[in-house]
């Protein structure tokens, strides 16, 4: 696991978001195991703390759950995943919207250049 | 209790090797000292009564016979690996400090953080300088004693006086010193000397803890300690004139002297335990 | 909680410290920042006792410090603190020695980690596994309280990386940590709270996560601000 993280936005909510991105490409699956505190700590070389704040705030979003002592795990909760994808793709197209309005680009312009790009880009 | 054991094994350990060649140079030099003076004195015999004809008595009286005191206040064999070793002690006693604090890493650092009273480490300190003090003691004595049978087994008996260990350490001011003859005097010596001792370490500790400044402090500090423990002599010598019996003033040396040692390590514990720095 | 209230130092004439205030949690990491010659390392001293203070006080834990606190807090300095002459197992014994907190399975476990050996000496050590073994001496006793003074200056690439995943492992984690640098970059994720000084006094104190959340700043956009105003 390798994570370019700013330093600008807070490391917590920064390791949500990786959270999210590979729940959303399916990398991390529906009830899989998740590293501890420590080792993701480790492997991302960050805060502790940091990382209990990221589960934490996950765990109160339903993003992840644990049970008693066990390993914390990636929800199982169908809703909640799905939620998580259109969240991601509705925070990329807004993102793509302001910066073309910002240049006043004409939507059909917009959507067939998208077109384009996104087919010959998987070619 | 525990930890200054521990700390006077290991200040100990970090001189061994030195003082392992100072006993060596002791004991080499006044070896090869008493071989070479008496082959030499036994030489120069066979070649005046057997070459040059001359009687026995003769020899002796015009060469003397010869005798351990003889070899130790003629020539350098004994006394100089001695003051040598004095010396060495004595630069010691400073260095032990400043080794610490002056030396590559900052051991000083680590002595400080140890989690003992301070005051171990000045008392390990000093008893590891009064360890190496006694062992040499302890060894010239029986050196004493070894080369007394090498003499009479190189030099036949009509050549040769045998001395007996108070003539030896009467044969030199530096022996009287430090084999003091009577249990009192022997306390009364090793007493100032420890208590030089601590009053040295007192002194750097104030270098150490105000460095420039310090050094002042330090002077001052000796000074004033010198004086308190000659104020029962000054009083009788310049204000009461002769007016206190030799026992009395005697009784007041110890008072000024107990003072000054207390007084030692009582400020060398404050400076130590608040003002040193590493 | 180490707490350091009003404390001032001068040497001579020149005031080193002058009425610094901070405190440094347990459990979390405290990055003391400034440019050299600010009083970074004075501070740290001051808080072991290692230099007397002029003025204010120094709390471990509600306790002014004595000398069972150094089973509790230690201190790295930049420079090795044991014998040039010793190799690392008269180190460790050394340490085990006078230390009750010293904890050898520990230091075992970081001897390998950092790839040292018991037998070598450490006048011979290179500069990287020297700054190793000295902060393998700290790490390993079974203290609350770590003080660590520029770990990271003036060694490699390699051990600088190695040195900074200590942090995240479990020989740092619930205790607290304060950390002097003059380079934050190295650390910028791995530190709770910041103490920004500057002349001897405390610009500003901070928790990186807060101003990241709150002003969208990193810290260097923080020092930034702070040095130039």
């Amino acid at each position: 696991m390798d994570v370019k993280f700013n330093n600008r936005d807070p490391v917590y909510v920064q390791v949500i978001r990786h959270f999210k991105e590979q729940i959303a490409k399916g990398i991390f699956e529906p009830g899989q195991e998740i590293p501890s505190r420590r080792e993701l700590a480790n492997q991302l070389k960050i805060n502790p703390n940091t990382v209990q704040r990221a589960y934490k705030e996950m765990e109160e979003q339903g993003l992840i759950f644990t049970e008693g002592n066990l390993p914390s795990r990636i929800s199982k909760d169908e809703l909640v995943l799905k939620s998580v994808r259109e969240e991601l793709i509705i925070e990329a197209v807004e993102t793509f919207v302001y910066s073309v309005r910002s240049i006043n680009v004409p939507l059909q312009e917009a959507l067939n250049l998208v077109k384009d790009k996104y087919e010959g880009e998987k070619q | 209790m525990n930890r200054y054991l521990k700390l006077v094994n290991f200040e100990f350990n970090r001189f061994f090797k030195v003082y392992l060649a100072l006993i060596g140079i002791t004991i080499l030099s006044q070896l090869i000292g008493v071989f070479y003076e008496a082959g030499n004195y036994v030489s120069k015999a066979n070649h005046s009564i057997y070459n040059q004809l001359m009687s026995k008595s003769d020899f002796i009286t015009q060469y003397q016979p010869m005798s351990l005191v003889r070899i130790i206040i003629g020539t350098p064999w004994f006394i100089g690996p001695i003051v040598f070793s004095v010396a060495v002690l004595l630069i010691y006693v400073f260095f032990i400090w400043y080794r610490d604090w002056l030396g590559k890493n900052t051991f000083s650092y680590r002595l400080l953080m140890l989690p003992t009273a301070r005051i171990n480490i000045y008392l390990a300190k000093a008893t590891t300088i009064l360890l190496f003090v006694f062992g040499l003691v302890a060894l010239q004595l029986l050196l004493f004693i070894s080369e007394c049978w090498i003499l009479q087994w190189m030099v036949p008996n009509e050549f040769r006086i045998d001395n007996s260990i108070t003539e030896i350490i009467n044969s030199e001011y530096l022996f009287r010193v430090l084999f003091p003859r009577s249990f009192l005097e022997f306390l009364l010596t090793y007493a100032i000397g420890i208590t030089a001792v601590f009053m040295i370490f007192t002194a750097i500790l104030f270098e150490r803890s105000y460095r420039i400044k310090g050094i002042i402090f330090g002077i001052i500090y000796v000074f004033l300690s010198i004086v308190i423990f000659f104020v029962p002599i000054l009083l009788q010598v310049f204000i009461f004139k002769n007016y206190f019996y030799p026992v009395e003033l005697f009784f007041m040396e110890v008072v000024t002297g107990l003072i000054v040692l207390t007084g030692a390590i009582w400020i060398g514990n404050y400076l130590i335990k608040n003002k040193v720095m590493a | 909680m180490i707490e350091v209230k009003e404390v001032s130092k001068g040497f001579g004439r020149k005031k080193v410290l002058n009425g610094v205030s901070f405190t440094a949690e347990k459990g979390k990491i405290t990055s003391l920042i400034g440019i050299n010659g600010v009083g970074k390392t004075t501070i740290m001293k001051a808080i072991m006792n290692l230099i007397p203070i002029n003025r204010g006080e120094i709390f471990i834990d509600g306790e002014k410090l004595s000398e069972k606190s150094y089973e509790k807090i230690t201190f790295i300095p930049d420079a090795i603190t044991l014998l040039p002459q010793m190799r690392i197992g008269e180190a460790f014994i050394f340490m085990a020695d006078f230390y009750d907190s010293w904890n050898e399975e520990r230091a075992n476990e970081l001897l390998q980690f950092f790839k040292l050996k018991k037998s070598d000496r450490i006048s011979e050590l290179s500069k990287g596994n020297t700054a190793k073994v000295n902060l393998l001496l700290g790490l390993a006793l079974d203290v609350d309280y770590i003080l660590m003074d520029e770990p990271f200056s003036g060694i490699d690439i390699f051990s600088r990386e190695q040195i900074a995943n200590v942090f995240t492992s479990h020989l740092i984690e619930d205790r607290g940590v304060i950390i002097t640098t003059h380079e934050i970059n190295d650390i910028e994720h791995l530190i709770d709270k910041v103490v920004l000084l500057d002349n001897g006094v405390v610009l500003k104190e901070f928790e990186t996560e807060e101003v990241r959340e709150n002003e969208g700043k990193s810290v260097i956009d923080v020092m930034r601000e702070v040095y130039r105003a």
